[in-house]
């Protein structure tokens, strides 16, 4: 490339008068704050409820072109205030994590390895194991103490532990259902 | 510039429930590592390159001979006299207009030079990106107002997040009301900016001195030896080349001797 004198002054000149007048009058903050962009600042916020404990602290979820990209406490939550505990603090993991089964998994009674079944057939499992325990072990009538025979209509070959994901219309419904069946044990995971 | 943002870690309201941690490893997609077993609650055994916050479980006898359970919850203390920064060949670590110290991924060339600059053990290399890595305070969410997600997290408030000059106030008070509950060795640890390292951004409330906690009692940068040392450099090459005219100052005269 070839470089006139005259041309070199007329860029070199320009260049510095650049740099003097643009360090000077600049303020580097917005470009500071645009070159940290904030992943969550585009996303679109659901508030929600932490699916572990009783507590019910409350959560924001921050999602992206459908994807959930960050699981945060609700300061507007009156009794946590945005705060979490590690366990609430690690929510994200339910929905975005390698490392968890997302298909169903059955290991056959005295099998040594777990198999991939479709959700159908454990369905249709779930329903006819209930069904043949009931069958085999449900109580009607019992003796009592002074020797008279009354109708109990128990089963306590199955128990039932429910889950603190459950919500309220969810847990009013495991407790219908298994006291239909006369399931005695029926606890919940929370209190174990 | 902005008013300098810090971080008050109250290690007395601690309950060593590592929200902080799981909120950092999860604001800042840091990933699982395998635990290590250091025989006592902390996990993992100290700062790494996935790891920015870290809850301490000291466990201090006591003269009745029961145990105190001392947590704290450790973080890169964004030193005003920094290590780790005045390290740095390339730039890629700057003070942030809130006075934080953060390292640019972007420019890091990964010499390490401020994995051994830093007094507190906080930078860390990853050997996946090649650069070095420590916590920023969360620099993209104080740059766009919100506080760090290990602050936001914290459940009792032990780690509180605003600006230096209110949470030093606030935390001289906090000490005066423990010392009058009977903690007599309640201190703060690097909230005085007269102090060593010209104060540390991220300071902390103590209830026994620094060394229980795995501090050191006055950390300093390694660049204070750098003139003392080569001055010494500088001397001992003198010495060495004193040394060297005065051992080749007679061979002249011995070739001379033979050849007479």
């Amino acid at each position: 490339m070839s470089l006139s004198r005259r041309d070199f002054f007329k860029i070199g000149g320009a260049t510095a008068a650049g740099v003097a007048t643009g360090a000077r009058g600049l303020d580097l903050a917005p470009v500071e704050a645009a070159a940290t962009s904030l992943k969550i600042k585009e996303a679109q916020v659901f508030r929600s409820v932490c699916p572990y404990c009783a507590v019910g602290c409350g959560q924001l979820i921050y999602a992206r072109d459908g994807k959930i990209i960050d699981i945060e406490g609700d300061p507007d939550t009156p009794h946590t205030l945005g705060r979490l505990c590690p366990k609430g603090a690690a929510t994200i993991q339910l929905s975005n994590n390698p490392l968890r089964p997302i298909k169903p998994l059955y290991r056959a009674p005295g099998s040594d390895h777990w198999e991939e079944k479709p959700l159908e057939w454990m369905y249709e499992q779930v329903a006819r194991r209930y069904y043949e325990a009931r069958e085999k072990h449900f109580i009607e009538k019992e003796r009592g103490k002074d020797g008279a025979e009354i109708t109990v209509n128990r089963l306590e070959a199955i128990a039932s532990l429910g889950s603190a994901c459950a919500d309220n219309e969810e847990c009013y419904l495991l407790s219908k259902l298994n006291r239909t069946f006369g399931i005695v044990y029926h606890e919940h995971q929370a209190r174990v | 510039m902005a008013r300098t943002l810090a971080m008050f870690t109250d290690t007395s309201l601690c309950i060593g429930c590592r929200a902080c941690q799981v909120a950092c490893k999860q604001w800042n997609e840091l990933g699982q590592e395998v635990p290590e077993w250091t025989g006592t609650y902390q996990n993992h055994a100290h700062f790494t390159d996935k790891t920015f916050r870290l809850v301490r479980f000291i466990e201090e006898p006591k003269p009745q001979g029961q145990m105190a359970w001392l947590l704290m919850s450790d973080v890169c203390k964004h030193c005003a006299d920094a290590g780790c920064l005045n390290a740095c060949p390339t730039g890629a670590i700057e003070r942030t207009a809130f006075g934080t110290v953060n390292i640019n991924q972007d420019v890091c060339n990964g010499c390490r030079y401020c994995v051994s600059a830093c007094p507190f053990g906080v930078v860390t290399f990853n050997h996946d990106t090649g650069t070095a890595h420590k916590c920023s305070f969360c620099n993209d969410r104080i740059h766009n107002g919100l506080g760090p997600a290990c602050a936001k997290a914290c459940p009792t408030e032990s780690i509180q997040f605003g600006f230096r000059d209110d949470l030093v106030a606030k935390a001289t008070k906090r000490v005066a009301a423990l010392q009058a509950m009977g903690f007599k060795e309640a201190q703060l640890y690097g909230a005085d900016s007269q102090g060593f390292l010209g104060g540390l951004n991220a300071f902390f409330l103590l209830l026994a001195k620094p060394a229980t906690y795995n501090l050191p009692d006055n950390p300093q940068v390694p660049q204070r030896n750098v003139v003392r040392d080569s001055v010494f450099s500088l001397g001992s090459a003198l010495l060495v080349g004193l040394g060297a005219i005065f051992a080749f100052r007679r061979r002249g005269e011995g070739k001379e001797s033979d050849h007479a």
